[in-house]
């Protein structure tokens, strides 16, 4: 049999190596930059600020059911508390408090803010959410899980919310 | 440095043995399941934005809450992955090629040894307990009050609700027919902290079971099943499931006989992480509508 080349031998190895890296979908996720300055930033404490309020403390401040309507809590987390709200047992909406010391940017969206109530700063964030800034640093939302939930809807169920309370927690 | 959520989602099996299982008993929570395997879509679907700046900001949020060690995600991913059975790998290997046609299940009857029945119901109240532990990292404690807690655990839907649908099924019914729940609780009440200590499964978790020793563990294992147990006997009844019932639809792609079910068993187990796969997707979910709260 006849020997084969060594330059082709190597010139295959070379192109192997060329190739085989192209393989398979290698394209960056577009959360990379993310997950980098996180890595970067530490593992511990560092999504959210030791001096967040303890989520328990917004329960107290959320609407309660009534009517067709009922509240469930489904998550408290530090400085993050959620409730799905249902009608007749359909979940309608997401109800959120957030304290903002762990991620600040999020009340970039109140500075040009068009609306409020009960004199908090309102701002639609994004297609489905409405959210209020109470004290410069608590985000109150409403999501709506449901298209039969309008804009109109969710500022009358923030509106429930106890602002007031809210704003004087210490 | 641990893998990013959305690798962990993008890598997740778009079809396997473990979403053959799960897409067989869609019978049993009709059209919960999707299998997301996209941590991009998964955004999408949830926050129904379009806007490509609102999809960068919830992503980013999520990644960075994953990685924080205090936020519970971490462990939580852990105990999913921990609890499934180490024989995974070896069931995963043998059934690689099998994906797709029937399996015929003489061709690996060797290979499997079915639990003795404590080492079973062991296996069903660790993973329930595994569930409460996670469920707990996950969402932490919502409400004021033990009833606003099981409120929160009946909110239960998609790939969470699948997984229960699964260990009802898989590890309930299977194994031990329509008295599943009762056949558990007995050998719980005749279980000693020292058989529990030495049990395999028991011993790579209990680090994050609360109870501080075997035999405060062994109570939170009780306390905990009797905590759900309510839930699983209205989630049999609702659905009047049974043993046979389970077995029809699984036959539609596995072979088996009815003299086999502790087979069926033990074949299940092995070649299955039906909790690590669907524990993975409740954590982005959680995470993800955490995020839309944070941005």
């Amino acid at each position: 049999m006849k020997k084969i080349p060594r330059f082709l031998v190597g010139l295959s190895l070379a192109c192997l190596l060329i190739i085989l890296p192209a393989c398979g979908d290698n394209t960056p996720s577009r959360f990379e930059g993310a997950q980098q300055e996180s890595i970067d930033a530490g593992s511990r404490n560092t999504a959210v600020s030791k001096d967040a309020v303890k989520g328990a403390g917004f329960n107290q401040f959320f609407p309660v059911s009534e009517g067709g309507y009922e509240r469930v809590f489904t998550q408290e987390k530090d400085g993050f508390v959620e409730a799905v709200l249902k009608e007749s047992g359909e979940n309608v909406a997401l109800l959120t408090v957030f304290d903002t010391v762990s991620n600040p940017s999020a009340k970039d969206d109140f500075a040009d803010s068009q609306g409020e109530i009960n004199g908090y700063p309102l701002a639609q964030k994004g297609s489905q959410a409405t959210a209020l800034l109470v004290a410069d640093r608590y985000q109150v939302s409403v999501r709506s899980s449901n298209d039969s939930f309008t804009v109109n809807d969710r500022e009358v169920w923030l509106s429930k919310f106890d602002l007031n309370g809210l704003a004087n927690l210490d | 440095m641990s893998k990013s959520i959305y690798d962990l989602v993008d890598n997740l099996p778009k079809r396997n043995v473990t979403t053959m299982v799960l897409n067989a008993l869609d019978f049993v929570a009709p059209g919960q399941w999707q299998n997301p395997t996209n941590f991009e879509q998964m955004i999408r679907d949830i926050s129904q934005e379009t806007d490509e700046k609102w999809i960068q900001k919830i992503g980013d949020r999520a990644v960075w809450l994953y990685n924080d060690k205090n936020q519970g995600y971490q462990k939580a991913l852990w105990l999913y992955q921990t609890v499934d059975s180490a024989d995974y790998a070896l069931g995963a290997a043998a059934l690689a090629n099998k994906v797709g046609e029937k399996i015929g299940f003489l061709s690996f009857l060797n290979k499997l040894t079915p639990s003795n029945q404590k080492a079973q119901a062991l296996d069903l109240s660790l993973k329930l307990v595994v569930e409460v532990v996670a469920f707990c990292q996950i969402n932490g404690l919502p409400g004021d009050s033990i009833g606003d807690f099981v409120k929160a655990l009946k909110e239960y839907e998609g790939e969470a609700l699948m997984r229960m649908a699964a260990l009802v099924c898989i590890d309930g019914l299977i194994p031990f027919g329509a008295d599943f729940i009762l056949s558990v609780k007995s050998t719980l009440d005749n279980l000693t902290p020292k058989e529990l200590s030495q049990n395999s499964a028991f011993s790579k978790v209990s680090k994050l079971i609360p109870g501080g020793n075997p035999a405060g563990q062994l109570q939170f294992i009780g306390s905990s099943f009797n905590a759900v147990q309510g839930w699983m006997t209205g989630f049999v009844g609702d659905r009047n499931l049974t043993q046979g019932k389970v077995m029809n639809n699984l036959q539609n792609f596995v072979e088996f006989s009815n003299d086999q079910l502790d087979y069926v068993a033990a074949f299940l187990d092995m070649s299955t992480n039906y909790f690590e796969h669907t524990g993975t997707q409740s954590i982005a979910t959680r995470l993800i509508r955490r995020a839309m709260a944070e941005v």
